[in-house]
C-alpha cells in the first residue's frame, strides 16, 4: 500500500511540472539572455506541418543572424479554437514581436487587435485576418499568382493547348479560392485553352476521384487539372487512371511537402506550384525587427511561387522542397 | 453524524471507523487530489515564470479560455456519470452557432433584438440535438458511443450544408462586444466567465443536492436497480442527453461571441478535451460517481500546462504528452479505487489507518 | 378458515419459447403468514416472483390483491400496492449510500418551495433510514458510504430493511440467506418473524430445509411450474419436502 492512488497522482503532477524544466533547454531557443536582444514568438497555424517547419527553419536562420530568440508554439490542428489560448498565453508573456499565421480571418481578429494593444508588434505570414491595419506587416504568398503559375505549367506540359479543369478543397477557403481565380484568369486570357470551372472535392479523394471520372466522361479531350491540395491530387490521379487516360491529361498539383513531391516523383503529378515559407519566414522576421526599433515597415509583402517537375528536382527545385526538419 | 448506535447480536469491528470521516473523505475524493497536482503545476510555473506566470492577467486569460469548454464540461459530467458519452457536442455547438448566425444574419441588426432571438436559437437547436440523442439511447437501446458518433458527423455535416462550407462572420456586434470580450462591469472578469460560473454552480447543486441529480447517479450506478424503485430511467437520460445538448447549444452562442465567426472547421477537439476533463476530475467512465467541481478542475490542468508551456517555451508538443499522462493516470487512479472497493472495503481502511498511524507518529 | 389471502395467483402461465416456465400455477399468501415457495432449480420459483411483483407479462391467468383482481404491468404498481421485492442480486445501486438507497424513488422532498425545486430532505431520510436499520437490528456501519463497499451482509441488511419499510401488504425475499454467515442468517430469520407480526404477509424462497421448517407457517411446492402440494411447516419434514419437489412422492400424495 505504498504507492496510493494519492501519492501516484501527486508524483505525476510533480514529474510533469519538472520535466517541463528540462526540456526547456533543448528544445527552444527561448532564454533570458541579454537585455538587448528581442524576443520574438512564432505561432504557427498547425504545429508539425512541412510549410510552417519551412517557414520556422527561415525565421530561425533569419533571428539568429539578426542576434533574436525564437520561441515557437502552434496549436495541433488548424483551429481558432486551438489557437486562441496560445496567443492569449503569448502574449502574456510579453515578447517584443509575433508573427503569427492565424486560423481564422474573423476568430483571431480580437486576440491579435489586443495583443498590437499591449505594444507587441505582429506580423502576419502566411494567412491574414479581416482587418490587419494594427499588424506591423503581412507576408504571403501570391496565391493569384501561384495560380496563374499553375496553368503556365499545364501550358509547358500540353503547349498545344485544350480544355482544363479545377480540383479545389472546400468553398470558402480564401487561399484556394485565389489560387482557382489566378488560374481561371490565366486560362481564360489564352484563346488556346478552355476553361471547365471548378468542382470542390472536400479534401476526400475518392470524390475528387468521381469528380473526374464525371468530367472525363463528359469532356474526353480534358488536357489539364489543377488540384489544389494533396487530397484533390490523388484522386484527380486515380479518376485519370480509371478513364486510362494518364499520358493524356496533366496534373499540376500545390504545395510541396515530402507527400507532394513523393507524387510527383510517382509521376502521379507532374508538376508542382511551390511557395516559399522560408522566404516568408526571413521577411517577417526582418519586418518584426524593424517594427520593434521604430522603423517604418511593408504593410504588405507578396512572396512568389516555383514550379518543381521532375526535370528540376534534383537540381534547382529540390530548395523549393518543403522541410520536416532545419 | 452517523456513527452507529451499538447493535446487539453483531461483532462491532467497523463501527468507529465512520468516525473520522470529514478530513479522510475529502482527502480519498479524487477531485481534491486533482486540486492538489493544479496547485502543484501552478506552483511549478509560477516558479519558472514569476513575472509574467502568476499575474491575474494571464490567470484571467486562462479563465476565459476555459469558459466555454466550462459550460460543455457541466453536460458532460452529467452525461459521464450515468456511464454514458456524448461525443457530439462540438458539432452540436458548430450546429447551434450556424443556425443561430443564419437567423441573425438574415434578421440584420447588431442590436440585443436580434442577439436575443440568436441566443434562443441557439439553444433550441441544442435542446434538439440532445433531445435526439436522448431518444435514440433511452428508447432505442443504441450505445450513446454510436448515437453521439452518428450526431457528431451529423450535426456538422448539416451545418456544412447550410452554410456550403463557408464560414458566417456578421454576428451582431453586443454580442462580441458584451458576452465575448467584454468585463463584468466595474471588475476585469470576463462576462463569459461570469456565465459559466452560475451555470457550474446551478448545475452543480442540481447534480449534488436534488432528486435530479440523485437519479442521475442512481442510473449510472445500477441501472436496472434504479428502474426496479420506479426511477423512471428513459426519461432520466433523455433529460440528461437535453441538458448536455442545450448547454452544447449555449456554448454555441458563446463561441460565436467570442470568434465572431461560426468556425466550422474549429472545435476539432473539444469533445474530447471535454471528455478528458471530465475524466481527469475523478468522474468514473464507468458511471456512478463525479462532481462538477472535479470537472472545473480538470478543465483547468491542460489549460494551466499549455499557458504555462507556451510562456516557458517548451515545443508544443510536448504539451500534448503531458495532458495525456495527466489522463492516464487520472483513470489509472480511478481504476486502482475501483479494485480495492472490490477487494472489500474493512480491509482499505485498516490499511489506510496503518498509513495514517504511521505519519502521525 | 374464511380468510381472503392479501395475495393470490390462479392458473399463471408463461411461456418462453417452447418452455412453459409456468404452466397454470396457483399460489396464495395470507396476511400475518410466512408462505415458503420451494421448488427444484428451473421448477417455476423465480418465474413467479417476477410474475407476482410486476416484473413479467403473463400469458393467462390471474392475480387478485386482497380478493380484487389486479393487473402488474410494472414494479412501480406492485410497489403502489405494498409488494415489496428483495432480489437475489439486491438490486442495490452500490454507488449511492444506504439512506440513499433506502429512499431511491421514493425520496422525502425538503417542505415548500425547495422541495418543489427538487431538493430532498437528507436529514430525515437519513434519520428514518437509521430507524429502519435499527428496528431490523441491522448493522449498517456508515449511512455516508457508498453500499458497493460494504460487505454481503450489510448490503443484504439494508435491501431486507427497504423491502420491510415499504411493504404493506407483501414482501418477497429470493434467496435471503443464501450468501450469509450464521449470526447473520439469525438475523434474517428473526427479521421476517417480525415482519409478519406487523401483518404483512412473507414469502421466503430457499433451498435450505431446515430454514424453510424453522420460519414457514406453510410450504408450497413448485414442480414444472406448477404448485404440487402445500403444507403445514408444523406437520411436515423435509424428507417429505425433498420428495414433494423431486416428485418421488407423487402418487402417494393427492
Amino acid at each position: 500500500m505504498k504507492l496510493t492512488p494519492k501519492v501516484t497522482l501527486l508524483a505525476a503532477g510533480v514529474l510533469a511540472a519538472t520535466s517541463l524544466t528540462a526540456c526547456a533547454g533543448g528544445t527552444a531557443s527561448a532564454g533570458s539572455g541579454g537585455a538587448t536582444q528581442p524576443k520574438l514568438t512564432f505561432i504557427q497555424g498547425v504545429a508539425g506541418d512541412e510549410f510552417y517547419v519551412s517557414m520556422q527553419c527561415g525565421i530561425d536562420a533569419a533571428a539568429k543572424a539578426a542576434g533574436a530568440t525564437v520561441n515557437t508554439q502552434g496549436p495541433a490542428k488548424f483551429d481558432p479554437t486551438l489557437q486562441k489560448p496560445i496567443v492569449d498565453s503569448v502574449v502574456a508573456s510579453q515578447p517584443d514581436a509575433i508573427l503569427i499565421a492565424p486560423t481564422d480571418v474573423a476568430a483571431m481578429q480580437a486576440p491579435l487587435k489586443a495583443a498590437a494593444a499591449a505594444g507587441i508588434k505582429v506580423v502576419l505570414v502566411d494567412t491574414t485576418v479581416e482587418d490587419p491595419s494594427f499588424a506591423a506587416s503581412a507576408i504571403a504568398s501570391d496565391n493569384k499568382g501561384g495560380g496563374l503559375e499553375a496553368f503556365k505549367a499545364i501550358k509547358n506540359l500540353s503547349p498545344s493547348g485544350g480544355k482544363v479543369l479545377v480540383i479545389s478543397t472546400d468553398p470558402g477557403v480564401s487561399t484556394a479560392d485565389a489560387r482557382v481565380a489566378g488560374f481561371e484568369d490565366g486560362a481564360k486570357a489564352d484563346s488556346s485553352f478552355e476553361y471547365l470551372g471548378v468542382q470542390y472535392s472536400h479534401n476526400d479523394p475518392a470524390e475528387a476521384a468521381k469528380l473526374v471520372s464525371a468530367a472525363l466522361a463528359k469532356d474526353p479531350d480534358i488536357v489539364g487539372v489543377f488540384a489544389a491540395n494533396t487530397f484533390a491530387a490523388e484522386g484527380t490521379a486515380t479518376g485519370i487512371r480509371q478513364a486510362g487516360k494518364q499520358d493524356q491529361v496533366k496534373i499540376v498539383g500545390f504545395d510541396a511537402g515530402p507527400a507532394q513531391v513523393k507524387q510527383l516523383k510517382d509521376g502521379v503529378v507532374q508538376a508542382l506550384i511551390a511557395q516559399e515559407p522560408a522566404s516568408i519566414g526571413t521577411q517577417g522576421v526582418d519586418q518584426a525587427i524593424k517594427a520593434i526599433n521604430g522603423e517604418s515597415t511593408q504593410k504588405e509583402i507578396q512572396t512568389g511561387f516555383k514550379q518543381i517537375t521532375a526535370e528540376n528536382i534534383s537540381g534547382d527545385g529540390a530548395q523549393y522542397v518543403y522541410k520536416s526538419s532545419c | 453524524m452517523t456513527t452507529t448506535e451499538a447493535v446487539p447480536r453483531t461483532a462491532g469491528t467497523a463501527s468507529e471507523i465512520s468516525r473520522a470521516h470529514t478530513l479522510k473523505q475529502v482527502l480519498q475524493v479524487q477531485s481534491f487530489q486533482i486540486l492538489l497536482v493544479l496547485l502543484v503545476i501552478f506552483l511549478a510555473f509560477s516558479a519558472l515564470a514569476p513575472e509574467v506566470f502568476p499575474t491575474w492577467g494571464n490567470v484571467r486569460q486562462i479563465i476565459q479560455n476555459v469558459s466555454i469548454l466550462g459550460v460543455l464540461g457541466i453536460g458532460m459530467t452529467f452525461v459521464i456519470v450515468t456511464s454514458g458519452i456524448d461525443l457530439s457536442v462540438g458539432s452540436n455547438l458548430v450546429f447551434s452557432g450556424v443556425v443561430a448566425a443564419k437567423v441573425m444574419q438574415a434578421m440584420g441588426g447588431s442590436g440585443w433584438g436580434t442577439a436575443v432571438v440568436g441566443i434562443l436559437v441557439a439553444v433550441g437547436c441544442g435542446l434538439g440535438w440532445g433531445l435526439l440523442n436522448g431518444v435514440l439511447i433511452a428508447k432505442a437501446k443504441v450505445p450513446p458511443l454510436i448515437v453521439t458518433l452518428g450526431t457528431l458527423g451529423g450535426a456538422l455535416g448539416l451545418a456544412q450544408v447550410i452554410t456550403g462550407g463557408v464560414d458566417i462572420r456578421e454576428v451582431p456586434a453586443v454580442l462580441q462586444d458584451t458576452i465575448g470580450y467584454g468585463n463584468v462591469p466595474g471588475t476585469t472578469l470576463p462576462t463569459i466567465s461570469l456565465l459559466a460560473i452560475v451555470l457550474i454552480l446551478i448545475f452543480g447543486t442540481v447534480l449534488h443536492r436534488t432528486r435530479f441529480g440523485l437519479y442521475t447517479f442512481a442510473v449510472g450506478s445500477n441501472e436496472e436497480s434504479a428502474r426496479r424503485v420506479g426511477v423512471k430511467v428513459d426519461r432520466q437520460l433523455i433529460s440528461i442527453y437535453v441538458l448536455s445538448g442545450g448547454l452544447a447549444g449555449v456554448a454555441g452562442i458563446l463561441s460565436l461571441s467570442q470568434y465572431g465567426t461560426t468556425a466550422i472547421a474549429g472545435q476539432s477537439a473539444t469533445n474530447l478535451n471535454v471528455i478528458a476533463a471530465v475524466v481527469i476530475g475523478g468522474t468514473s467512465l464507468f458511471g456512478g460517481v463525479g462532481t462538477i467541481f472535479g470537472t472545473v478542475v480538470g478543465l483547468f490542468i491542460p489549460a494551466v500546462l499549455q499557458n504555462g508551456f507556451v510562456i516557458v517555451g517548451i515545443q508544443p508538443f510536448w504539451q500534448q504528452v503531458a495532458v495525456g499522462a495527466v489522463l492516464v493516470v487520472a483513470v489509472y487512479v480511478d481504476q486502482r479505487r475501483r479494485a480495492a472497493a472490490a477487494r472489500g472495503h474493512a480491509a482499505k481502511a485498516d490499511g489506510k489507518r496503518k498509513l495514517f498511524g504511521r505519519r502521525s507518529r | 378458515m374464511t380468510t381472503i389471502p392479501v395475495l393470490e395467483a390462479r392458473g399463471l402461465t408463461r411461456s418462453f419459447g417452447n418452455v412453459r416456465a409456468l404452466d397454470g400455477v396457483d399460489f396464495d399468501v395470507n396476511a400475518g403468514e410466512v408462505v415458503a415457495l420451494i421448488g427444484d432449480n428451473g421448477a417455476g420459483k423465480s418465474t413467479l416472483v417476477k410474475a407476482l411483483s410486476g416484473n413479467l407479462a403473463l400469458d393467462s391467468g390471474k392475480i387478485l390483491f386482497a380478493g380484487g383482481e389486479v393487473e402488474l404491468g410494472s414494479p412501480s404498481e406492485a410497489s403502489r400496492l405494498g409488494i415489496e421485492t428483495v432480489y437475489q442480486d439486491l438490486a442495490l445501486a452500490p454507488h449511492l449510500n444506504a439512506a440513499q438507497n433506502m429512499f431511491l424513488g421514493r425520496e422525502i422532498a425538503k417542505p415548500g418551495f425547495q422541495g418543489r425545486l427538487g431538493f430532498m430532505d437528507n436529514k430525515t431520510m437519513r434519520a428514518k433510514s437509521r430507524e429502519a436499520f435499527d428496528e431490523l437490528g441491522a448493522t449498517v456501519r456508515s449511512l455516508s458510504d457508498p453500499v458497493g463497499s460494504m460487505s454481503g451482509g450489510q448490503k443484504q441488511a439494508i435491501a431486507i430493511a427497504r423491502a420491510v419499510a415499504w411493504a404493506k401488504g407483501v414482501i418477497f425475499l429470493d434467496e435471503p440467506t443464501a450468501a450469509l454467515g450464521v449470526v447473520q442468517t439469525r438475523n434474517v430469520l428473526e427479521t421476517i418473524r417480525r415482519v409478519r407480526d406487523k401483518g404483512v404477509g412473507v414469502v421466503f424462497i430457499s433451498h435450505s430445509m431446515p430454514h424453510v421448517i424453522d420460519v414457514a407457517d406453510r410450504v408450497q411446492v413448485l414442480r414444472l411450474g406448477r404448485r404440487v402440494a402445500t403444507y403445514e411447516a408444523k406437520k411436515t419434514s423435509v424428507e417429505e419436502l425433498v420428495g414433494a419437489m423431486t416428485g418421488a412422492l407423487d402418487g402417494a400424495h393427492s
